[in-house]
Parts: C-alpha cells; structure tokens; sequence
C-alpha cells in the first residue's frame, strides 16, 4: 500500500509534466488547426536549451525555464513558415506529412549537433525528500506541480481574459472570420503556435530535470504522450487535454507499480485505445454547435 | 466612396466575375441581386481582399485596394458581414461583440464599451443573450450578432452579405429595418440579397448581376418594376 501510494505521488507528478504537454499541444493544434507530428522535438529543444544553459550559465532555474521557453519559440517560428503558414488551404494531410518531415530533420540535426547518447541532465534542485506519514514526496515533484499549475493559470486567464485571447479563439474557430475581423490570421496563428512551443519547450525542461537525463531521441515518445493525452482531451480543449495528461501520468505509473517498469508505454497506451473506444470524443463534452 | 472597374475573378477554370463596374457613393443603400452563382458573393470578397482578382480595379475611398491585404481593408472601414453569419461559435455573444473590434488595436475601453452599449440599444435581445456562446443563438438573433459585430468596427460602409439567409419572414422585416436604422446613422451599406422585392424597396440604386456580368443597374424603384427583372427575380 505504501508502495502504490507513492507510485500515485509519481503519478501525479508525472502526469502534471505531461498535462503540461497536453496542454502545449493542444494549443497549437486548437490554434493552427492542423495536426503536428513536431511536438516531441520541439520539447527535446527545451530540454537541450535548458541543459546548456545549466551547464555554461549556471545552475538557475528560472533561467532554465526562460531558455527553453524561448528555444522552442524559435524552433515554433521555423515550423510555423514551412509546415503551416502557406497550406491553411490545402487538404489538411501535407501540413501533416510536412510536419512528420520536419520532426526527423530536427531529430536527426539534434542527434549531430548534441550527440546520439543520453545525457545526464545537472542537478539544479536540490534533492530534499519531504515524509508525510508514509508518503514522500520529492522538491522536483512539489516544484513539478507548482510550475505547471501557475502556468495553466496564466494561460488560461491569457486565454479566456484577455483581447490577444479573444484573437486567438477567432482565429481558432474561424480564420476566414477572423481575418474579416481585421485580424491578421497568419501572424496571430504563427504567435499561438509559438506561445504553445514555449510551453511544450518548459514541459521537456522539467521531464529531463526529473528524471535527470536527457537524449536527442526523446522527442518520440514523450510527442506520442502529448499527442495521446491531447486525443482524450478532444484535442483543442485545453483543460481536458490537462485532464488526459494527468491521467496517463498516473496510470502509467501505478501499472509500473504492479508491473515493472519497462510496460510503462503499454499502460499509457493501452489505457488511450481503452478510451477512445468506450468515448471517441475523449473526455470533453462539447456544448454549443461547431460549425 | 467605392469603386470597383472592369473586375474580374476566376476560380480555376471558372470565370466567376467578367469585368464589372459598380460603385457605391457615401450614405447610399445599394443592392446587388442575381441568381445562384452570379457572382454576388465573390464581388464582396474581391472587395474585402479575400480572393485573388485576375483583373481590374477596386478604389476606396479614393485609395487602391485592389491587392491590400483583408485585414488592412477592415481597417480601412471596410465591414463585412459575411453569407452564414460566420459568428464564433464558442465566443459568447458578448466577446463575438469584441472580436469585431480586434482590427483596430487604438480603441480605448471606454469607446470599446461606448460602441457595445450602442449595440446592445439597437439589438437589445442580443444584451439578454451576452453571457451565452454565440453557437447557441438563433438563425435570426446569430444574424443580428453578426451586424452588430460588424458595426462594432465603426465602419464606413458595411457589406450584408444575404442577412436574410434561412430566416423566417418576420424576422427578416425586422432585419431589413435596422439596415434602414444603420444607414441613417450615417453609414454606407452594400447589399446582397435574394430577396430581390425586399432588397430593391430599400435600395436607393440596385446593381443586376448575371454569371459574372452586370445586365442591368438603375433606380432601386425602377428595377422594382422593370418587366425582365420581375420575370427574372421577383416571380413575374
């Protein structure tokens, strides 16, 4: 029993670094309307940016995250001008299969550039262990959780309360009407595109700090993760991405609790097609008609 | 205030407008009625910079706009309410209000509420419906939202594509009578409609549109009792 609840407690923490994830990816797609396969390198990108940063800088966290925020930005940015901005028109697949390109170039430049082996990412937080009861609970899973929440909030007041949020929905829902609106569709998509990027960027800065290692190839799965807890999330909706991400982090978790860890995937996956075939939709319940 | 001369259009292979002329002076209601297809809904988009134009000219006030991008011709004063209402689904009412301010980032607040107090005066069921999304309107209150999101702009002409689109014949009254009630706040209007009777009677000139060409224009009242355009349009 003490096992499986701290099992939870990783969960939790994991799963909050993939709701992170989720939440990413879900704004770019939301924004964008397309799907990307580019997701999982542009969090490496974080990831890397955040290592080097540690490593030639020193050892400061908030500099950490403002790196990789801003790496994966700029990678957005690249991907934005070749996959995105000329095919809105096109059928929906060639931004798609532009995307599936991009991803292995990044993958395969970052695998010159960085070096094909894992990496141990540096210690930048200090390792105390908190017991409560039995439970323990680490400072990188409080810090964890702490970060993802304050940046859902500020996304979701960004978002929901102000007029670049109410921008960004038009151009989500409508882009034809948006640019009827006066909006500049294209440099307002290329803007949430990247603020998604930057979050995606944080999002693989705090997966290499917990579990202290990092790799150009890590895109692949954690990607797949991101993209699979969108897909429970009904893809564009934010909060039930969060939701989806969340979930996979704890049942993969506590299926490695009566497992081992090697069937981690097996658990995240397993649970994604268990989902989608008791609810297609994902958890989002939709009100009000789409066009 | 806008000009459009010798345009022409093609979608592929389909020539959709053949060389029109039209014009639209300041505070006019003008109307452009046609069938299916004429090319009403594609002479609205060439002027909001939508499509690509194979040739031609449109002016507005006095400036070329013939290859300006849509969202520099909204800031213009250029308004276009869109066939299908297009409002935001998942914006409630009260933010489909504010996206229509969006191409103009020098609003103030106070004047961002001003002009949402205006509206809520000129449609005030639209005020009983602020916190709802807009998806969940009616076709007649979602066509309303979608001109009182365009005036939010302050525009100096607004385009209507087809408001009375699927709409129940009373409602369609009333919608006519606020495009009376906006060009009497000093506002050009820019028509289109299949509903040529209804369209014609308020119009002060009326632009005849077939496959690509403009066969007639005149006097709104005049093409009211023009015999080709009763046989064509208003059911002999």
């Amino acid at each position: 029993m003490e096992y499986f609840l701290n099992q939870l407690v990783n969960g939790i923490s994991q799963g909050a670094i993939y709701a992170l994830m989720a939440i990413s990816y879900s704004v770019v797609v939301g924004v964008t309307g397309l799907i990307t396969f580019t997701h999982g390198e542009v969090i490496m990108i974080g990831a890397f940016a955040s290592f080097y940063i540690f490593q030639f800088v020193g050892n400061n966290l908030i500099l950490g995250f403002v790196a990789s925020f801003i790496a994966s930005w700029l990678i957005g940015m690249v991907i934005y001008y070749v996959c995105y901005n000329r095919f809105f028109e096109s059928p929906s697949h060639i931004s798609l299969i532009c995307t599936i390109g991009i991803s292995m170039l990044i993958k395969n430049l970052a695998q010159i550039y960085f070096g094909p082996n894992q990496k141990p990412m540096l210690n930048v937080i200090d390792n105390k262990v908190f017991r409560i009861g039995v439970l323990q609970i680490s400072m990188i899973q409080i810090i964890i959780v702490i970060t993802v929440i304050v940046l859902a909030g500020i996304l979701s007041f960004f978002i929901n309360k102000t007029r670049w949020g109410i921008k960004l929905r038009t151009v989500s829902q409508d882009k034809k009407a948006a640019s009827l609106m006066g909006v500049n569709v294209s440099r307002t998509a290329m803007i949430g595109n990247c603020i998604g990027c930057g979050l995606a960027g944080i999002s693989g800065m705090l997966i290499s700090v917990y579990y202290q290692t990092l790799q150009a190839t890590m895109g692949g799965s954690l990607g797949m993760k991101a993209f699979s807890s969108s897909v429970l999330g009904g893809l564009t909706d934010t909060r039930f991405s969060a939701l989806g991400g969340l979930a996979i982090g704890i049942i993969e978790n506590l299926g490695i609790a009566i497992s081992s860890a090697s069937f981690r995937d097996i658990f995240a996956f397993g649970f994604l097609i268990l989902i989608l075939i008791i609810r297609p939709e994902g958890f989002a319940t939709k009100k009000g008609a789409r066009p | 205030m806008l000009k459009i001369e010798n345009l022409s259009v093609n979608y592929g292979y389909i020539t959709a407008l053949a060389g029109i002329n039209l014009e639209v002076n300041k505070g006019e209601i003008v109307t452009l009625i046609g069938g299916n297809g004429a090319g009403k809904t594609t002479t609205l988009m060439s002027i909001s910079g939508l499509v690509q134009k194979a040739s031609g000219k449109i002016t507005f006030k006095g400036e070329d706009i013939t290859k300006t991008a849509p969202d520099k011709i909204v800031k213009m004063g250029v308004c276009h309410v869109p066939e299908g209402r297009k409002i935001f689904p998942v914006l409630t009412v009260y933010e489909n209000l504010i996206a229509g301010t969006l191409g103009n980032p020098t609003l103030k607040k106070s004047q961002i509420s001003d002009l949402v107090e205006k509206n809520y005066e000129l449609f005030p069921r639209l005020k009983e419906r602020s916190k709802q999304n807009g998806g969940s309107l009616s076709g007649g209150e979602q066509q309303m939202l979608a001109i009182a999101r365009g005036l939010m702009m302050d525009p100096d002409i607004i385009m209507l594509d087809e408001p009375s689109l699927g709409l129940a014949p009373i409602i369609v009254e009333e919608i006519f009578e606020l495009i009376l009630k906006i060009r009497k706040s000093g506002k050009t209007v820019l028509l289109i409609e299949q509903n040529a009777s209804m369209a014609l009677s308020i119009a002060d000139r009326g632009y005849v549109l077939e496959i690509g060409n403009v066969i007639l224009e005149g006097k709104g009242k005049d093409l009211l009792v023009n015999p080709e355009v009763k046989k064509a349009y208003l059911g002999g």
